[in-house]
This record gives structure tokens, sequence and C-alpha cells, in this order.
């Protein structure tokens, strides 16, 4: 279906047009050859069908036969015509040897036949009056057969006409049937396309935010590898730095003890003095400087700080270096009695 | 520092708030290592043989008498000559690690020149560990008072180390007993703190008790039944002019005195029961601070010089009570025992000392006017008349040997003891004079 869709958008010619075209033009064709069909018909003989219009018109069988019955008429009157006019000649030319015959006959018998010449002259007159209501019932009957046939002609034109009308109406209404199947078949080609289009654009759509979405969770997914990573490192750098205070502390209570029986307070010592020393040591715990930075206000009491932490020979220092140099290159010593003698 | 770097590479308008940052969290960042404990021995102190020029008297050295002095407080343990390694006199001469590798925190070094019938001492007080030089002083004093500029030097040591007056310099007063054939002999002695330079005062066939300084060092108040009867003197020491005092009838005893030293704090019964009394000395007139049908006795101003202190069995036994000011409603303060008796403050106002019965025994115990908290400090069994240094460092009492009383001095929180040299027959009422400057 895609690779359809695909197609369409690759070519890039409306789809839907040519067959549309195909079929509007299809259309106006068929009616104007059955138009033409009409107005040709009539004279001699329908068109012959061809290419794909043959199917079409072909369903209009009944129509030809009226067409072909009038065509014969008008040969069969002048035959019948002259076959008349013939039986006329004869019936004149046996009347004339009969009218000298009986001329013979009169001149026999001339008074005694004279009345039934007159009768025969009646009956003459009758007869001929006869063939005139004969010839003229013959001419009305010609004339209401014309008549006749003329009106089956208008009639049969009529029907024609109607047919075509029909016909027409029907190619019309076909036409219009195809037209708004092909409309419809447009617009739900149209539509079909649209939702083509529009799930073609949806597709591109949700692609594009799967791609987006697959971004933000690529992104996510670094983050949070980023974050497990920094966390790990964290972690760790949080163990060590755990393990490093924990380290430190031991050495911090070696260097508290040493340091408590370094050192002697003096007897002007009270429990609110406090003596702040910052050391600073080497790696080896060699003691590189000390620095009074708060002064209990006690000289004695000050001196007395300086000199234990000046008394010790080597500080216990772990040997770690990353744990001395966080904890022990420098720091502070608080001298403050809690319990003085 | 490394954030101070980082930090300097933003705009200069952020490098301030970032320094600002930079030093709270460095500051959260070190550690602090929190000393709240002393060594519990005594601060080891070098006092190296002072270098002689010119012949000296005959007698103790100098140096010896310092380090008896420094080892008597209790805080300092010297170091025997013998072991020194070197015996410089001079700061060129000391090599700090040699005294470092000794376990030495301080070195006191000298000199004595003899000049004329005088003796001049240049010495110089180091810090071992510091390799700083804390004193440095001449003094000088007659060629037959060598033991006072040993006490001298022996006080400028003391506080040059501690930040605390020295009391090396300041006399005792006590009261000796004698029985020879049959008969008692009581005598009123002062001596050096290390009673040294004992000298009679006053001798007496009858008892002398209870010697109390004034605040000058000048004259001492007692108790002598030299009448018959006791009755309060006052003793100019200079002169030896003795002056009656208190002579009422009844009771006259436990004299102690006003800061400014121109009244006595007294007891009498002259209105039938014992009751404290303040006595102005030049008018002799008396005034009754307590009154209750309980013997209140062994008064004391406090360090103030406002409240007083002293002993009364108003509540059955006798207890140490604490009047805010004269005629005040007295607060009882020792609750430990059946018996807590004879207070005497320190100067400091910090501590009150007296006598404590625990167990049969009578020991020397002292509570912390702050908090209220007791502490034994003697281990002996017959304590009695404890008397603090006027620095408060030290306190000296008597107690009883193989029989005999002596007198001992312990640091002021119980520490070293230290008894001195047993004179003939018994020592009591011990009393530490004033810091005479």
């Amino acid at each position: 279906m895609t690779g359809q869709e695909r197609e369409y958008t690759s070519t890039g010619v409306p789809p839907w047009k040519s067959p549309f075209a195909i079929s509007v033009a299809l259309h106006l064709l068929i009616a104007g050859v059955a138009l033409a069909g009409w107005s040709w018909s009539s004279p001699v003989h329908e068109p012959p069908p061809s290419s794909i219009s043959a199917r079409l018109i072909t369903q209009q069988k009944p129509e030809p036969s009226p067409v072909v019955d009038p065509v014969d008429q008008p040969d069969q009157e002048q035959e019948r015509k002259e076959l008349e006019k013939q039986k006329q000649a004869e019936a004149q030319k046996r009347q004339n040897e009969e009218k000298a015959r009986k001329a013979e006959e009169q001149k026999k018998r001339e008074e005694a036949k004279r009345k039934a010449e007159e009768q025969e002259r009646k009956r003459e007159q009758a007869k001929a009056e006869e063939l005139k209501e004969k010839k003229a019932r013959e001419a009305e009957e010609a004339a209401r057969q014309k008549a006749e046939a003329e009106a089956r002609e208008r009639e049969r034109r009529k029907a024609e006409a109607e047919a075509e009308k029909q016909r027409q109406q029907e190619a019309k209404r076909k036409a219009e049937e195809e037209k708004r199947r092909q409309e419809e078949q447009r617009k739900r080609e149209e539509t079909e396309r649209k939702k083509q289009e529009e799930r073609a654009r949806k597709e591109a759509e949700r692609r594009l935010q799967e791609q987006q979405l697959e971004a933000q969770a690529e992104q996510a997914r670094k983050a949070r590898a980023d974050e497990a990573q920094r966390r790990e490192r964290a972690a760790a750098a949080k163990a060590r730095e755990s393990q490093m205070l924990s380290e430190s502390q031991k050495y911090q209570g070696l260097i508290r003890e040493r340091l408590s029986q370094a050192w002697y307070p003096p007897s002007s010592a009270t429990e609110d003095m406090t003596a702040r020393l910052q050391i600073t040591l080497l790696p080896t715990g060699e003691l590189a400087s000390v620095k009074l930075v708060a002064s209990s206000g006690n000289t004695a009491f000050d001196n007395s700080a300086l000199s234990a932490v000046r008394s010790l020979n080597r500080y216990p220092v772990p040997s770690e270096r990353d744990t001395f140099e966080t904890y022990f290159r420098q720091f502070t010593i608080e001298f403050n009695p809690r319990r003085l003698r | 520092m490394k954030q101070i770097i980082s930090f300097s590479l933003m705009k200069a308008t952020l490098a301030a708030v970032a320094f600002m940052f930079t030093a709270v969290t460095s500051a959260q960042a070190e550690l602090l290592i929190r000393i709240t404990e002393g060594a519990d021995s005594a601060i080891p102190v070098s006092v190296v043989p002072f270098a002689e020029n010119g012949s000296m008297p005959a007698g103790d050295k100098l140096s010896s008498i310092v380090q008896a002095d420094l080892a008597m407080s209790g805080e300092f343990r010297p170091l025997p000559p013998e072991k020194m390694l070197s015996l410089p006199s001079k700061r060129s001469d000391v090599y700090f690690r040699d005294w470092r590798m000794l376990g030495q925190r301080y070195v006191l070094v000298g000199e004595l020149t003899r000049n004329g019938d005088r003796v001049q001492a240049r010495y110089e007080l180091f810090d071992v560990n510091r390799e700083e030089r804390i004193l440095g002083e001449t003094a000088a004093a007659p060629a037959s008072n060598i033991r006072s500029l040993a006490h001298h030097v022996s006080d400028k040591v003391y506080e040059a180390i501690t930040g605390v007056p020295g009391a090396f310099s300041t006399k005792l007063a006590y009261v000796t007993l004698q029985r020879a054939n049959g008969k008692a002999l009581y005598r009123l002695q002062v001596s050096d703190i290390d009673g040294k330079r004992a000298g009679i005062r006053l001798e007496s066939k009858e008892p002398i008790l209870s010697p109390a300084w004034s605040p000058n060092g000048k004259k001492l108040a007692y108790v002598s039944f030299e009448t018959g009867k006791p009755a309060i003197f006052v003793h100019q020491l200079s002169s030896g002019e003795r002056t009656k005092v208190a002579d009422f009838p009844g009771l006259n005893s436990a004299p102690t005195w006003s800061a400014d030293g121109q009244s006595l704090l007294m007891t009498l019964s002259k209105d039938g029961n014992a009751e404290i009394y303040q006595m102005n000395l030049q008018s002799r007139k008396v005034t009754k601070l307590t009154n209750h049908w309980a013997i209140d006795t062994e008064a004391a101003w406090d360090s103030a010089g406002a409240g007083i202190f002293f002993t009364s069995d108003r509540s059955g036994g006798p207890q140490i009570y604490y009047m805010e000011k004269p005629g005040a409603e007295p607060r009882r303060l020792t609750f430990g025992s059946r018996y807590n008796a004879r207070p005497r403050p320190d100067s400091a106002g910090k501590y009150v000392y007296y006598v404590h019965q625990r167990d049969r025994a009578f020991t020397i115990a002292r509570t912390n006017l702050e908090s209220g908290d007791e502490t034994v400090l003697t281990r002996t069994e017959s304590d009695e008349s404890p008397s603090v240094s006027p620095n408060g460092r030290m306190l000296i009492y008597a107690t009883k040997q193989n029989g005999e009383s002596i007198l001992t001095v312990i640091s002021a929180d119980g520490g070293a003891a230290y008894s001195l040299p047993a004179s003939e027959g018994d020592v009591r009422d011990p009393a530490w004079g004033p810091i005479v400057r």
C-alpha cells in the first residue's frame, strides 16, 4: 500500500486525473457517437459498432428494427403502383378491345343495345365510379398507409428520439452516474489519497515524533547513563571519601592521643579557654609549621598548646597520600580543657 | 585552593562571592582536632645548676631550691641534674634537640655572680619545643638571702609557664607543740613555704590557736590562752608588738581578716551563744553577724570580700554555710557527710576548702562553688586546718604521721603531696601567707 502511495507521490502526476479525463472523454465520445448515431441512423443504417462503445451501443438493440422497416417500404409501394399501372393499362386495353367489339355489336344491336349500353355505361360509370372510388380508396389507403407509415415513422422517430433521449438520458445518467461514480471514485480516491496523505503525514509525523521520542529516549538514556556514571563516580568518590574519612579518623584519634599526652595545660587554664592552632605537616609526619590562629587570651595557655604541638617529633599520619593531602597536610587543632585537675 | 583557582576564572563580579564561598567551605572542610585532656603527669622541666662567678654562701644552691619549689607545687617534674647531657648557662649553649630527646619541655639556665655582699642572678627560661626564650631576667639579693632569690626565680618561672603568679616567696605561719618534761610549749612560727627559715614569733605554755595573716602579710591574728582564757591578739611581725583585741567573756576564737585589713571576723560567745562578729580593729566595736541558737563559727570572707563562709551546726552537725552579705540568711553548702567544718575559700572564688569527715576519717575536701561538686583531696585520716596558697594552686593542711602532727602541702586539685620537714613535736594550724609585692 505504502508502495503505491510512494508511487503516487514519487511520480508527482495526480493519479486521479488521467482516469477521470479518460472517463469524461469517453462519455463525451459516447454521447457524441450516440447523437451522431441518431442523426445518421435515420437514413440508412446504424453506425457500425466499434471499439469500446460497441458494448454500450449493442445494448440498444431494439432500436434498429424500426429504422429498417421504413427503409424498405417506399420500394414496395412503387412496385405496387407500377403493377397497378400495368393492370390498369391491361384493363384499358381490354376495355378498348371490348369497346371495339361492343361497337360492332352495338352497330348490330344499337338501339337494342343502347339500353344495355346505357346500362353498361351506367355500370361502367358505376364501375369507374367504383374504380375511382377504389382508387380513392387505394389513394386513401396509400395516404392512410403513408400517414400510418409517417405516423409510425413519427412514432418510431419519436420512440427513437424518446429512446435516444432515454438513451441519452441513460447515457447522461450513466455518464452522470459514471461521473458521479468517478467523482465518488475521485472523492474516494481523493479521500483515500487524503487519508493516505493524512496517514502518510501522520506516519511522517509519527515517525518524526518517534524519531524525536527516540532522540529524547536516547538523550534520556544517555542522561541516565551519564547520571549513573556520575552516581557511580560519586559513590566511588564517596566510598573513597568515607574510607579516607575513617582512615583519617583513625589518625585523628592517634594525633589527639599523642597531643593529649604532650599537652600540659597550665594551672591558669580554665574550661572556657580555647587556643586554635593551624598545623602544616610534611608527608613524613614532621611538623612543617604551626600558627596560632586564635589565642585563648592566656599566653601560658597558648604556649602550652604550641609547645604540645611542637613536642611531637613525628605526627601519626596515613601513608596513603590522598588521605594525607585531604586531611593532614593542613589542619586545625583546638586546645580546650574539659576537665581540669 | 583548587576552588580558588577554578573560581578565579569567573567574572570579577563573582569573585568576591566565590571567595567567600571558598573561605567558608575550606573552613568547614579543614580537619579540626580538639584536645580536651592534658597530660596527667607533671610538666618535665630542667633546672640546670647555675654557673657561679665568685664565692657563694654555703648551703643549698639556688637551682636546688628552685627545683624543690617547682617539685613541691606538684605541677612540675624537674629532671635530676645527673641525667642532663650538658649544663649550659646561656642560650648559645642550649641544644634543644638534647633537651627534646630527654623529653623536657622547659629548661632554666643561668649564672650567679657575687657582687660584694650581694648575689646577682641572670637567668633564662626556654621552651624546648618552641625553641624560644620565654623568660629572661636579672635579680639580686643579699648573699645571706639566697633562698629569697631562689623563691623569686621559682615564682617567675612558675608564672612564665603556668600564667599564674608563683607563691613560693610567701610565708607560712603555724603552731608547734613541744612537750618536754611533761610541760607543753607552744610556739607560733613563721617560715618559708618549704618549711625553711622558720622563726619563732611567740612561745607560750598555753595553747596558741588559729593564726591568720593580715592581707599585707605584716600581721598575724591568733588566739592565745596565755591569760588563762582564749583571747584574740594581733601581732605585728616586724616589731613583735602584740595587741589583745578581743577578750570577751566566754569564747574568743577563729579570727580572720577582712580584705582591707581593717577588721576581723571572730567567734564570740559573750551573748551566750557562739555567734560570728565583725570587729573594727580601730574602734574595736563588734557587730553580730549571725543570730542562731546553734553554734556559728570559723568565719572567712569570700574572695570578693562580700559574703562570709562559716561553720554552723544548726542542721544538727557542723556544716558549711554561706551568707551572701553579713546578716543575710545563710545558705548551706555541704551535704556530703555529717561533718564539714572550717571553710577556707580560694582567692579566685572558685572553691571552698574544708575539713570533711567520711567513714570516721577526717579529710580535706573542696566544693566547686559554681557546680556544687565536692571533691575529697586527701587520703590521710586526721586532717585539719586547710589553708590555700594565695595563687589558689596549693593547699597546706595539718595531718598525723606516726602519731605526730605534720604539715603537708598538696596541689589544690589534690595532686602530689609534699610534707614539710618535721620539726620537733606536733605542727598544726598552718596559715598560708599572702603574696607580698
